[in-house]
């Protein structure tokens, strides 16, 4: 947070509001989580503490405190706003989503298509989202299993001297790095494919080389940032919870917070292209309570 | 494209291998801590403060492998640089030298809290860890402190002051860091000035 908390706040405020109703007209629910949690191994970040010879943490990492409390798995769509600790007293405010239990594909195209509208109702319009895979990489060592830590180091420091130095076949390193360095529309994974597809975004792109180094992903991740700031704007991606699916993100607030231009109204979506086109999109926007004009 | 660069022992390789790959930065003539060079903007930070700077949105950085870990910014590492050799080691008093198994409740004077709080918690001994700016061998002599984290290179400033060296942490070297928006938004230009660095690395192995 800034040190004038007040001034801050009323923007923080501005900001939260559109995203609550951005994530409620995607059937997103509010969920209020305790401050405190009893120390379990399940939970991540945090700051921990003692108390009548009791260990607990303090504002936990959201997903891992969602899952905590969740007994039984089953479909959830919900939403928080909070501040998470790590390891410190000053935490990062995050807003995010976490969608249980839909169907493979869709859930992934939901939460992608919330995150696109989200910040265009703030009026943040230059962004871009980067889609990568666990999987594509998972097959992609398959045989050289015993490096998979070495070429993850690799992957999330960028750093492809650690793949040069392990005892590999050429061909296999020159794969490599061509998944390292790929960045496109469309792949041979299918199921990617079909998301940016059915996302139907210039901003969203298909970057192998994107990899956030959560330990409970379990194949599509994505990250969100804007050429005007030098720190991503969040970012999430799929994990398993007791056999079933779900996909998840979080905006850090303080990073919106620095493109966020102060005026809801400027969040006017504006459609361009074909006559038709562009009304039957305007009308669909409005239905949801989005403000749209249309323009030349 | 921003550079930043570490005032100190670094300064001088860094300059040195950016020029040879092809990116000429001049360092300021007087105490400005910005230089305009053409495209290049170049930035002069702490050695501390330089992975902070990357991570907070400066296109690229040099700084030492042992400023990284501690700091552990969220950067790109995408190559080692072959200069700013040294290791980040453990030293006390001669005469007082025991193993890392002894120093239960010790106090370790560092610039490296973080880093020597995992040493000591990776080999289950509790201490006590102080941080200070500078002239940590001074802390050990005047007993403030019973053993010190610190880089060596020679091992002479050690041994001047009555130390030995009693466990290596790790190895340090120069790091090539980038800011993980700008591999993006730059890719281009900053897959063109890794690989040149790289060529330049090559060819002095």
């Amino acid at each position: 947070m800034k040190k004038d908390l007040f001034s801050e706040s009323e923007r923080l405020a501005d900001i939260t509001k559109s995203l609550r109703r951005t994530f409620e007209l995607w059937g997103y629910r509010e969920v209020f989580l305790p401050t405190i949690e009893e120390f379990s191994e399940q939970l991540r970040k945090g700051t921990k503490f003692a108390y009548n010879n009791e260990f607990y943490v303090i504002k936990p990492d959201l997903t891992s405190q969602i899952l905590a409390n969740l007994k039984e798995p089953r479909k959830l769509k919900l939403y928080y706003i909070s501040e998470v600790l790590n390891g410190g007293i000053r935490g990062e405010w995050q807003a995010g989503v976490e969608f249980i239990g839909g169907e493979d594909i869709k859930m992934q195209v939901e939460v992608l298509l919330t995150v696109i509208t989200s910040l265009e109702a703030l009026g943040i319009e230059d962004f871009y989202i980067d889609v990568g895979s666990l999987k594509v990489w998972e097959r992609a060592i398959e045989g050289i299993e015993e490096f998979k830590a070495e070429i993850f180091k690799a992957l999330t420091r960028r750093n492809f001297e650690i793949i040069e130095r392990l005892p590999i076949n050429e061909e296999k390193k020159e794969e490599l790095w061509q998944l390292f360095n790929f960045r496109g529309k469309s792949c041979e994974y299918e199921k990617l494919n079909k998301i940016i597809d059915a996302v139907g975004d210039e901003r969203v792109f298909i970057d192998f080389g994107t990899i956030r180094p959560l330990p409970y992903y379990s194949d599509v991740i994505f990250e969100v940032y804007s050429p005007k700031i030098g720190k991503p704007l969040g970012g999430g991606g799929e994990y398993t919870f007791k056999g079933v699916s779900a996909f998840g993100f979080a905006f850090d607030l303080n990073a919106l917070s620095k493109l966020f231009d102060g005026k809801i109204e400027k969040s006017r979506k504006k459609i361009r292209g074909e006559l038709k086109e562009a009304y039957k999109l305007a009308r669909e926007l409005v239905k949801l309570g989005i403000p749209v004009e249309v323009g030349e | 494209m921003r550079f930043v660069l570490p005032k100190g022992r670094l300064f001088k390789g860094s300059l040195e291998i950016l020029r040879k790959a092809g990116i000429e930065l001049k360092p300021p003539e007087n105490r400005e801590l910005m230089v305009k060079n053409g495209r290049y903007e170049l930035l002069l930070a702490r050695a501390f403060d330089v992975p902070v700077y990357v991570e907070y949105g400066i296109d690229v950085g040099i700084a030492g492998s042992d400023v990284v870990e501690e700091r552990e910014s969220d950067v790109l590492v995408p190559l080692e640089l072959p200069f700013g050799k040294c290791r980040l080691s453990l030293a006390m008093p001669k005469e007082n030298a025991v193993s890392v198994e002894e120093m239960d409740g010790f106090r370790i004077a560092t610039k490296y809290p973080n880093l020597a709080k995992k040493f000591f918690e990776r080999r289950g001994v509790e201490v006590e860890v102080i941080k200070l700016h500078g002239s940590i061998e001074l802390a050990p002599k005047i007993g403030i402190a019973d053993a010190i984290v610190d880089i060596v290179e020679t091992g002479n400033t050690l041994r001047a002051n009555g130390l030995v060296e009693v466990e290596k942490i790790m190895d340090v070297s120069a790091l090539l860091l980038v800011n993980r928006i700008s591999q993006k938004t730059k890719f281009k230009e900053i897959n063109e000035l890794v690989l040149k660095i790289k060529e330049v690395v090559k060819d002095e192995s």
